[in-house]
């Protein structure tokens, strides 16, 4: 009697535990991704919108990028089945080349985006992750739709991943690879060489 | 330009240029046909839709039938899921399609999208492109229809009316500011709020990347267009003429920057477009199906 009493109390303590917490957690952790979209939208937009010149907007760029964008979850995701048949060294390798494309994607696109502003919508869970909805304006072009995916597994919020118009920048990204990949015999080592030549090829069309 | 002008004088015509992020423009098989089908009226028209079903409905027997342009199944697990993901069991044909497509553009449409935007200011090309929308919306309406969202197709048909009037033949976009903004719909996405699969992807030359869905949902859109059945004339195929040209120029100029990237930083931008356009296209349907949005408009209440 007693026991299947305690047993019940225990059941029902834990049940109304994780409902409470699952009531609880997701409101929270939705504020919490919104208002980390918010800050760093807001600091973004402040650099893309100042007189600064294109070298000094990527100077100021960079450690937001390295704060707030979990790169290497992004990079590690884009290779898909490819980062497990990959030696270490490749591994980092590729960590590092990945690193230095994403910036430079990202940086050389700052200057197409002066006038730009932004509003923020709600958070809504997508599976471990919060997906936080943006409207992109820009001058002279349509509005722009952006879902910024915010996981907070390392610890922090990270953005993981961009949604632009519904397309999966981080998906489309690992479908290009894996294409590229297969087309050269299922070797690593390809996209390693092709990501080098990415690399040195931004360095010398844009000396600095 | 001035054809166009003075094409929109008379009771015109034009065939609804679906906008979509094909990437290539869509070059409309109307544009070649047109002499021939004005010249001895509606049933040429009717043969040709006919003969263009027809095509379309061959096109899918060939690639059916034959093998050497159907991508092999991987066995492996981890390709068999990716080989799924990519949904492009005629990958060897398609690739064929977009290089054709890729050096042709390179030569024609790139080079009028670039010069058309250096020499249009900005707002002619708003308004152009404004209009190019509006002549589409009775395509966009009777889809809202079809996919069964009343508010969304209300949306449409309000559009159509301010645009048209207010908006001065849809040069301007009067009704955005009036709280109505354009939405897309199209036969594909019609046919996926109903439920059908999108079958597999197919790039197709000169149109870009659609898939078996699509590229049925987009004849359907040439039914649905109002434009194919008003009386013949020869204002209404100067105006047709210069809409369907500023239509595809306009639609390729739009995605300048975006492809130039593409092919600039992908690895395999074949692989990237297919990726993009099928999640957007999926995004797109989800948009609709889960619009539930009262009947009446947000004043009514």
């Amino acid at each position: 009697m007693k026991i299947s009493f305690t047993r019940r109390f225990l059941l029902g303590t834990l049940v109304a535990a994780g409902l409470a917490s699952g009531v609880a957690r997701p409101a929270s952790a939705e504020q919490s991704a919104t208002a980390f979209v918010h800050s760093l939208g807001d600091r973004l937009v402040t650099i893309v919108n100042s007189n600064l010149s294109g070298a000094q907007k990527k100077e100021k760029v960079l450690p937001i990028l390295q704060s707030d964008v979990d790169v290497d979850a992004i990079g590690r995701f884009c290779l898909g089945r490819y980062w497990r048949t990959a030696t270490p060294e490749q591994q980092a390798e590729y960590l590092n080349l990945f690193r230095q494309v994403l910036v430079n994607t990202i940086t050389d696109k700052l200057g197409d985006y002066r006038g730009v502003s932004f509003t923020i919508g709600g958070a809504t869970p997508k599976g471990e992750d919060q997906s936080v909805d943006t409207i992109l304006h820009r001058p002279q072009q349509a509005d722009a739709n952006l879902e910024w995916i915010v996981s907070t597994s390392s610890g922090s919020p990270k953005v993981v991943d961009v949604l632009a118009e519904g397309a999966s920048l981080r998906l489309t990204q690992r479908q290009d690879y894996a294409s590229f990949i297969q087309q050269h015999g299922g070797q690593v080592s390809a996209i390693l060489s092709a990501l080098k030549l990415q690399v040195e090829r931004h360095k010398t069309a844009k000396p600095g | 330009m001035f054809v166009l002008l003075a094409g929109l004088a008379v009771p015109e015509r034009a065939d609804g240029v679906t906008e979509r992020l094909t990437g290539m423009g869509s070059v409309k098989e109307d544009l070649h046909l047109e002499p021939f089908s004005s010249a001895s009226g509606r049933s040429v028209k009717t043969r040709i839709r006919a003969f263009r079903n027809g095509t379309l409905m061959l096109g899918t027997l060939v690639l059916a039938g034959c093998s050497s342009w159907v991508a092999p199944k991987p066995t492996d697990p981890d390709a068999l899921a990716e080989y799924k993901e990519a949904n492009d069991k005629y990958e060897p044909l398609n690739r064929k399609m977009y290089n054709l497509s890729v050096t042709v553009d390179k030569y024609s449409m790139r080079p009028v999208a670039k010069a058309y935007v250096w020499a249009v200011p900005v707002p002619v090309r708003k308004s152009l492109g404004n209009m190019v929308q509006t002549m589409n919306e009775p395509v966009v309406f009777f889809n809202d229809v079809g996919a069964g969202k009343p508010r969304r197709a209300g949306d449409a048909f309000v559009r159509w009316c301010i645009n048209m009037v207010a908006g001065v033949g849809g040069f301007i976009d009067v009704a955005k500011y009036a709280g109505y903004p354009h939405h897309d719909n199209d036969g594909g996405l019609t046919l996926a709020t109903w439920g059908i699969a999108s079958g597999p992807y197919l790039f197709l030359p000169m149109m870009g990347p659609s898939t078996i869905r699509d590229g049925i949902g987009y004849g359907l859109d040439q039914g649905l267009s109002p434009w194919n059945y008003v009386p013949r004339g020869y204002g209404l195929l100067t105006f047709n003429w210069a809409y369907n040209i500023m239509g595809v120029i306009n639609t390729r100029a739009n995605h300048l920057d975006d492809l130039d990237q593409v092919q600039r930083d992908a690895l395999d931008p074949y692989a990237t477009i297919r990726s993009a356009y099928q999640q957007q296209r999926k995004a797109m349907a989800d948009a609709i199906k889960n619009d539930h949005r009262a009947t009446v408009p947000d004043w009514y209440n």
